[in-house]
């Protein structure tokens, strides 16, 4: 700058590779993940806000996601037990407690799956994000808090002498199948959620519907006492019976599922993935418009 | 407006400058380059004049000085205020006959002010590339929010949209290195742009391609959680904005220092003022130097300290060579003083486009229609 500009030097050799060869610091160079990368932290920084949030200020803090479902499943096994006179049921509190963390992680997952993409509007609006990060780290979220309460159903364990057996080693498969179904449709609730907020007021409907429809409480052999073979085609179709069929025979009894059960978790996951996924790809450019 | 001048003989002057940059104080060579001419032949009269002053903010008032006719065929020049100098030269031959003048404009920034990064060259990488970008919304006639509505309408074929384009076919191609003016009234599509730049919208048509990462100074603090503390807060931004943890690990104190909120770091951000948020936000934008810089006229936060404190470290950024900046501003003074080269938004349609001087003239012409 020093030297007199004329237009001939404007461009001139030496200062063109001077300004062109990279002079960046390592430290500016290194600061940024690669594209995939990133959202690895973006999901595991949500996620322990989430986590953070629900427990910060609550005397037992985490030893909640314990001793809620246990407390849950005690209210619930007095109930049957009692009224509606359930306790034929083999380990019956946990028959219960098994299938309600299972529905549990279903419920909390797509209810805050589907509210994911309304309420990360202002950070949409405002930074380049994957959207599908926000659905997919609720289901995350709730998959911590099912594991946390798989202490409470060691607990039950304990009490009703059930001994772990090699079988249990197949439960892992059922959790790893439920959370991509419940990413496929919380991908697609999040997706629709945003167009039609009536849907937010249809799905907790539809959720208690489902639960009693999912032989949660009551027992499985009540399927074949429904009068109508279609109805009892649906409830043996059902994903969440297929799912939590598949959580209480390695967890509780110690026997490998029938095979149609795993196939049916197997196509359900897929389906419900494949078709979140589509929905969720072809409507995401329109999100911001409508958030 | 010329730099050339042609002269009878078939020669001609070119006004050299050592610099169209400067801050108060500098000194500025002004050269009158004769080529074809022997210069022996001509006497030069320099003059100055200030168009305004950006320190009051005020263009009317045009202080015209007069040089001197010198035998000297270079003059140095040194700027007493900021602000943008017409630098000219008015060329007479030996007989004093008056032939023809050559001029040029030279922004001079204020002591602590901005200076515009140098022109990368030509052959320099592209940073941002817009290719014919349209933005469309659909301004629904009726907002449907529910199901039903929605059903009710598009059985009766009502589904009907006004069309409302905010980008009409813009193109433009950033080089890296280079400080590049998006200015526009209010509601020109100025932001829009930004945003499609940004990623966070996508265009109706054509396309954006971004080299290089992004720090939007327009947006601070995204995600930001109020129950959350300071600490917390920094690694989820950081994280939304793409940092690397060992990155942000390395670079908290950093940041803290920055922000001067050491000793608050692990209280929650609800406890904190606005202009302890904005702070934070902005240390943590700012950290790095990013391939590209977005920054918005809007953008001085917090005390007068600390918005001196933010200028700097933009400047800081701005200067740097690898540093391409994208100002957007209806203030057309700051433009100037950055930007190298400047595009001109008007209702979504690009109304100009090219060197900082040339448009910021025509944008300026508006402003006293």
């Amino acid at each position: 700058m020093a030297s007199d500009i004329e237009p001939a030097e404007k461009v001139t050799a030496p200062a063109a590779q001077e300004a062109s060869a990279p002079a960046h610091t390592t430290s500016a160079r290194d600061a940024w993940y690669p594209a995939g990368k990133r959202d690895v932290f973006i999901l595991r920084e949500l996620v322990t806000k989430d986590f953070k949030l629900k427990y910060r200020r609550s005397v037992l803090g985490v030893i909640w996601s314990v001793l809620n479902p246990l407390l849950m499943m005690l209210v619930m096994s007095l109930v049957f037990s009692f009224f509606l006179r359930y306790d034929n049921i083999e380990h019956y509190p946990l028959y219960l407690i098994v299938a309600n963390i299972t529905w549990q992680v279903f419920a909390d997952s797509t209810n805050a799956g589907m509210m994911s993409i309304i309420d990360a509007a202002p950070l949409l609006k405002k930074v380049r994000v994957k959207k599908a990060v926000f659905p997919v780290e609720k289901v995350l979220f709730s998959l911590v808090n099912f594991l946390f309460s798989l202490i409470a159903v060691v607990v039950v364990m304990l009490w009703e002498g059930v001994a772990p057996t090699p079988v249990m080693l197949l439960a892992p498969i059922c959790i790893v199948l439920l959370m991509v179904f419940c990413v496929g449709l919380s991908l697609l609730l999040s997706a629709l959620a945003v167009f039609f907020r009536d849907l937010i007021h249809l799905w907790s409907v539809l959720l208690m519907a489902w639960m009693y429809a999912t032989p949660l409480f009551w027992p499985v052999s009540m399927i074949e006492q429904v009068p109508y073979h279609a109805v009892r085609v649906l409830m043996y179709v059902n994903p969440m019976y297929n799912f939590v069929t598949f959580m209480r025979d390695t967890v509780i009894y110690a026997t490998i599922p029938p095979v149609k059960v795993v196939v049916s978790c197997v196509v359900w996951a897929l389906v419900s993935l494949v078709l979140g996924y589509f929905v969720f790809r072809t409507r995401e450019r329109r999100f911001i418009l409508f958030i | 407006m010329q730099d050339t001048l042609k002269l009878d003989n078939g020669g001609s002057v070119f006004l050299g400058l050592s610099s169209t940059s400067i801050r108060v104080g500098d000194k500025l060579k002004v050269t009158p380059h004769f080529r074809g001419v022997a210069k022996e032949d001509f006497l030069c009269n320099y003059v100055w004049n200030l168009d305004g002053s950006w320190e009051k903010g005020d263009f009317d008032s045009t202080i015209e000085r007069v040089g001197h006719t010198v035998p000297e065929y270079t003059w140095e020049f040194v700027p007493e205020r900021p602000g943008r100098y017409r630098i000219a030269v008015d060329i007479e031959d030996s007989h004093g006959r008056f032939k023809g003048n050559v001029e040029r404009w030279i922004i001079v920034a204020g002591k602590y002010g901005f200076l515009r990064p140098p022109v990368p060259p030509a052959d320099a990488p592209t940073a941002v590339l817009a290719d014919d970008v349209s933005m469309i919304f659909n301004i629904a006639s009726e907002q449907f929010n529910s199901l039903k509505e929605y059903f009710i309408a598009a059985a009766k074929h009502e589904l009907t949209f006004k069309e409302f384009r905010a980008l009409d076919h813009i193109s433009f191609e950033v080089k890296r290195g280079e400080a590049f003016g998006l200015v526009g009234t209010n509601g020109s599509g100025k932001s829009t742009m930004l945003k499609i730049i940004a990623g966070v919208l996508e265009p109706s048509a054509g396309k954006v391609n971004v080299h290089g990462t992004i720090a939007p100074l327009i947006e601070l603090g995204a995600g930001f959680d109020m129950e959350l503390t300071a600490k917390e807060n920094i690694y989820l931004n950081g994280a939304l904005l793409g940092y690397r943890k060992d990155f942000i690990d390395e670079h908290f104190q950093d940041i803290v220092d920055f922000a001067e909120l050491d000793g608050f770091m692990d209280m929650p951000l609800k406890n904190y003022s606005s202009g302890m948020v904005a702070r934070i936000a902005f240390a943590i934008a700012t950290v790095t130097e990013p391939d590209i810089l977005i920054v918005d006229e809007t953008l001085s936060v917090g005390d007068f300290l600390f918005q001196q404190k933010c200028e700097r470290r933009i400047k800081e950024l701005v200067e740097s060579d690898n540093v391409t900046v994208l100002l957007v501003s209806h203030d057309i003074s700051l433009v100037e003083r950055i930007c190298d080269r400047v595009c001109w938004i008007e209702k979504g349609h690009m109304r100009m486009i090219g060197e900082t001087d040339e448009v910021c003239e025509a944008y300026r012409s508006l402003d006293q229609d």
